[in-house]
């Protein structure tokens, strides 16, 4: 029956999970996530070069706003910065009716307090629809002088592998870890030349105040050059009552021409699972495609093997994005996703299609 | 140059792309598990806990509603599911029971995939594609004929003769022992193999305790006060609702197993040891 649990993976719905991140940009521009975004692992909040950033360079037009250009900073401490993501979508489950509705997938506010300029901040990610507000990050960072190490504590994304928009990425679900699922605990950064390396500590799934061992260890590292970049990750999620679960990934960037390659392959152990356990590995090929200013096509395969012990289970997932960003701060996305699992699953044969309105800040 | 640099790296996407294709399912029953593994769900839909548990709970629910951090501590692998469904009051609607047996339409489960009304939160599966009509009426038909537990309704005096040979367990807990939640808690289940000797349950055998630094240590308060229940309709699980709301902390609840009037099921047969089962309620953010 253990395998059946590796089910949980097999009906991973369509739907988009919004976030903010977008690593293939890193690749194509050879920075490192700090280079755009206020966390230094990405995702969230742009700092001012990621607001000048994408007024400059992501929008096929550029509206001129004379001297007044938004940079996010309210005063020389305080900016803040916010996502707000609608979508129109049709879902379709083989032998049931098609589904289509509006959403409004997300709406988020940052807001970044920085109380000793470029050493000191205090950072808040707070998702403020739809339902009640939900805290996301809440952490408190600080930068050594030259600003190639830091420590973050709070509540947190833990650093694991590459920080993907879809959230519902099989590479993002096997592993655990994404933009949904942040943790409590304490990070610390290293990012110095071509290296960039995070190891986190928080409380993980289990963990309580009074289990000395129940902790989650999370432990990236990426080698990081201008136009590839190569880097392992590894998750331990070590529950001192329901057992191990332990996650190990590779990642890698490659720009070629005007197309920005990613690349990442997770095995998962999972020994909290009764009857001996479940391993399960999760891979993603994604193309991103510059075709002009303000144009891109991402192209994603994915591969999921629920449980390895298994043969023949396979599921395989292809999605087709376009993404056009005609002014600054605003993106429409267009796109299909298609899963495809074994012939006796209904639930792993779906098709979805999307329209998304994201504006950004 | 550039779009023939893009165009041979798109020809290289192509191929890989064709690569990457779907298992052929071969050996394998409809939630990809070996046929020849036993269980599994080979068969259609049909009312009754099984079914519904390889059709529906394992492959479509457990994606969310596993391990310690289920939602609403709500775990619906098929080790937990039924004890923390039949019976059992809702965290979202405290006044209506996860499953009533024999009322779907007062059944908070049957709500949610319904969409309502009076759901707190969105539809189930959240994100999904609702379940189809065809199998929201096939757990509603389970539901109103009981929501008995498969084989025992199918062969009570074999399963029953079975569990009698069983030693007296614990099968279920939730919160999952380890968990670390957010207040308030309203309720702990307790799930056992057998129906419970509802004689044996009382303060002195089943107490809730706040521990302080280590969880091994003795209770430094008195015992929290609770209410103690069998699950309606579910007489092998056991409620225990705290009188009042928990505060932050770590609780142990333990269930006396040996000695005189330890917990014990209907053949007076005991735990035959002390049970421990310890989680973290913080505050609420």
């Amino acid at each position: 029956m253990r395998r059946m649990l590796g089910l949980a993976f097999l009906v991973l719905a369509l739907w988009q999970a919004p976030a903010m991140a977008e690593p293939y940009l890193a690749v194509q521009t050879g920075f490192k996530c700090s280079q755009c975004h206020v966390n230094p692992t990405g995702g969230g909040m742009r700092n001012a070069f990621g607001d000048v950033f994408a007024q400059t360079q992501l929008p096929a037009k550029h509206i001129d706003t004379g001297s007044d250009v938004w940079a996010g900073a309210l005063n020389s401490f305080i900016s803040i910065g916010g996502d707000v993501r609608f979508q129109a979508e049709a879902q379709k489950v083989r032998n049931q009716p098609a589904v289509n509705d509006f959403d409004l997938e997300q709406a988020r506010v940052y807001l970044e307090a920085a109380v000793i300029p470029q050493r000191l901040i205090v950072y808040a990610d707070e998702q403020v629809a739809p339902g009640g507000a939900l805290n996301r990050e809440v952490y408190g960072l600080y930068w050594s002088a030259n600003h190639d190490w830091y420590v973050k504590a709070g509540q947190l994304y833990l650093p694991y592998g590459l920080r993907l928009e879809d959230q519902t990425a099989f590479v993002r679900e096997d592993v655990g870890i994404n933009m949904t699922t942040p943790d409590r605990g304490v990070e610390f950064g290293y990012l110095h030349g071509v290296w960039d390396g995070q190891f986190a500590v928080s409380n993980g799934t289990a963990g309580g105040p009074t289990v000395s061992n129940g902790k989650q260890y999370s432990l990236q590292l990426s080698f990081v050059q201008p136009i590839w970049r190569l880097g392992v990750a590894a998750n331990l999620n070590d529950s001192a009552v329901s057992g191990r679960r332990g996650a190990y990934g590779l990642f890698a960037g490659l720009k070629t021409g005007p197309i920005a390659w990613l690349a990442e392959a997770d095995y998962v152990d999972d020994q909290t699972v009764a009857n001996g356990g479940l391993k399960s590995a999760a891979g993603l090929l994604e193309a991103n495609w510059l075709i002009a200013r303000g144009h891109n096509l991402k192209i994603t395969a994915e591969e999921l093997r629920p449980d390895t012990t298994v043969s023949h289970n396979e599921v395989a997932r292809w999605s087709a994005v376009y993404e056009f960003t005609p002014i600054q701060f605003l993106q429409l996305r267009l796109g299909a996703r298609v899963l495809d699992g074994i012939p006796q699953a209904d639930s792993q044969h779906q098709q979805l299609y999307f329209l998304e309105l994201h504006a950004f800040f | 140059m550039q779009f023939i640099t893009a165009a041979r790296s798109a020809a290289i996407v192509t191929l890989v792309l064709a690569g990457g294709c779907a298992g052929s399912g071969k050996g394998l029953d409809q939630n990809g598990e070996p046929i020849s593994a036993g269980g599994g769900a080979s068969e259609p839909l049909t009312p009754d806990f099984q079914s519904i548990q390889d059709n529906v709970f394992t492959p479509i629910c457990t994606r969310c509603h596993i391990g310690a951090s289920a939602p609403e501590g709500l775990q619906l692998d098929e080790a937990h599911s039924y004890a923390l469904l039949v019976g059992i009051p809702s965290v979202e609607q405290g006044s209506l029971l996860r499953i009533k047996a024999g009322d779907p339409d007062n059944s908070y489960l049957i709500r949610k995939i319904q969409g309502g009304p009076g759901i707190t939160g969105g539809q189930m599966p959240l994100g999904g594609p609702p379940l189809s009509q065809d199998t929201i009426a096939v757990i509603r038909q389970w539901v109103a004929e009981g929501a008995l537990q498969s084989a025992m309704a199918q062969a009570p005096t074999a399963i029953a003769r079975e569990e009698l040979q069983r030693a007296f367990s614990v099968t279920a807990v939730s919160p999952a022992p380890g968990a670390s939640l957010q207040a308030p808690l309203s309720q702990i289940v307790v799930a056992f193999s057998h129906e419970i000797d509802v004689s044996s349950i009382n303060p002195s055998t089943v107490v809730l305790e706040k521990v302080g630094a280590s969880e091994l240590m003795p209770a430094l308060e008195p015992a929290v006060p609770v209410a103690l229940s069998l699950a309606d309709g579910n007489p092998t699980t056991l409620l225990v609702r705290p009188l009042a709301p928990l505060d932050a902390g770590t609780y142990r609840l333990t269930l006396r197993g040996t000695g005189a009037g330890a917990v014990a099921d209907l053949s007076a047969v005991s735990l035959g040891t002390d049970e421990y089962f310890v989680f973290t309620v913080e505050a609420s953010s």
